[in-house]
């Protein structure tokens, strides 16, 4: 599915400017790509967020710039609570595009029942798709998982004219036993070794 | 047992300061939900040791804890009733170094509710303000 994501063009430019945008809501974009100029936006922090939140990729933008675009890359803040600043990426309809979609579990996994541990080893994987199929996230089933069975990247279902770019062979899920309380062998104990000194010798710091 | 570095360029180290947030370990990686420190500090290996204890007896058999923190630095101290001078005291505990924002936990497999429950109990464990945390999108 493809959001709309409506934009203003930003004049000012700067860290103070930036600062005084995202105290009112909004935050500053980019949009670049396809050999035209560099574009400086302002995008509502809610509505990102919103588009973010369920996975949205490819936006369709309305206002200061039209067409489609794809949310290149997103900066948070260090705590990760809120957006800061985000990159669009022109891309036109029929061009194909690597993109990171988040994976989901789905279905209850009989090995669960079994004592073992659903892990999930990727919870996202790069595909290579065309712009107007590019997915919120890719379902995988996990109902026939049983203990020491796994799913690897290659068997999640695509839309149609995808192809995973991450290896076909890695695993993406997979159900363990869970390991016993033998735990104590990341610690020594005593005192670690120090490097470039002989054992025996004094301590001389 | 508690976490401690293998190898060590130097035994002991001076006291350093905490300056700023987390720009690294900063996001969940490895579960779904984490455990982020809200206040920066020293957390001792001990600690980190009784946050696992805790959390395992809770999500054991159904899902999986991850720690994002390892003491790396040792805190010395000068013993009780000790004349000043003769040099720096003794390596006591090790410590993780903790920025506002670091992730210290995450646990994978178990319900968002199951998550909450485990971190309630872990958070009493640990010296700063704490808060659970999902995996950022993108």
């Amino acid at each position: 599915m493809i959001d709309v994501l409506k934009v203003e063009s930003r004049e000012k430019t700067g860290s103070a400017n930036s600062r005084r945008l995202r105290r009112a809501g909004k935050i500053p974009a980019v949009l670049y790509g396809h050999g035209q100029d560099n574009v400086s936006l302002t995008v509502s922090s809610a509505r990102v967020e919103q588009v973010i939140r369920h996975g949205g990729h490819v936006v369709h933008l309305e206002g200061a710039a039209s067409g489609e675009a794809l949310i290149k890359s997103v900066q948070w803040d260090s705590m990760g609570s809120y957006l800061v600043h985000i990159d669009l990426f022109r891309v036109v309809e029929g061009e194909t595009i690597n993109v990171v979609v988040a994976v989901e579990l789905k279905g209850d996994a009989p090995g669960a029942g079994h004592g073992g541990v659903i892990e999930q080893v990727l919870h996202e994987i790069e595909i290579t798709c065309p712009v107007t199929s590019v997915p919120d996230k890719l379902l995988c089933n996990v109902s026939a998982l049983d203990v020491g069975g796994s799913i690897h990247v290659g068997e999640v279902p695509l839309p149609a004219g995808a192809k995973p770019v991450t290896d076909a062979e890695a695993v993406l899920v997979h159900c363990v036993a869970p390991r016993g309380s033998a735990e104590a062998d990341e610690t020594g104990g005593g005192e670690p070794e120090v490097i470039g000194r002989k054992a025996g010798e004094a301590n001389a710091d | 047992m508690a976490l401690m570095p293998k190898r060590v360029k130097h035994r002991k180290l001076q006291r350093g300061r905490i300056k700023g947030n987390a720009t690294r370990g900063n996001r969940v990686v490895f579960g779904e939900y984490g455990l982020q420190a809200l206040q920066g500090g020293w957390l001792k290996a001990q600690t980190i040791e009784a946050g696992r204890i805790a959390a395992n007896q809770y999500i054991r058999g159904e899902g999986k804890l991850f720690i994002r923190v390892f003491p790396h630095r040792s805190v010395t101290s000068t013993p009780l009733e000790t004349r000043m001078g003769k040099g720096k005291g003794e390596p006591e505990f090790w410590a993780a170094t903790i920025r506002p924002g670091t992730i210290l936990y995450e646990v994978t497999g178990v319900s968002e509710q199951q998550a909450k429950l485990c971190f309630a109990r872990l958070a009493h464990k640990m010296p700063m303000r704490v808060r659970m945390v999902r995996r950022r999108p993108m």
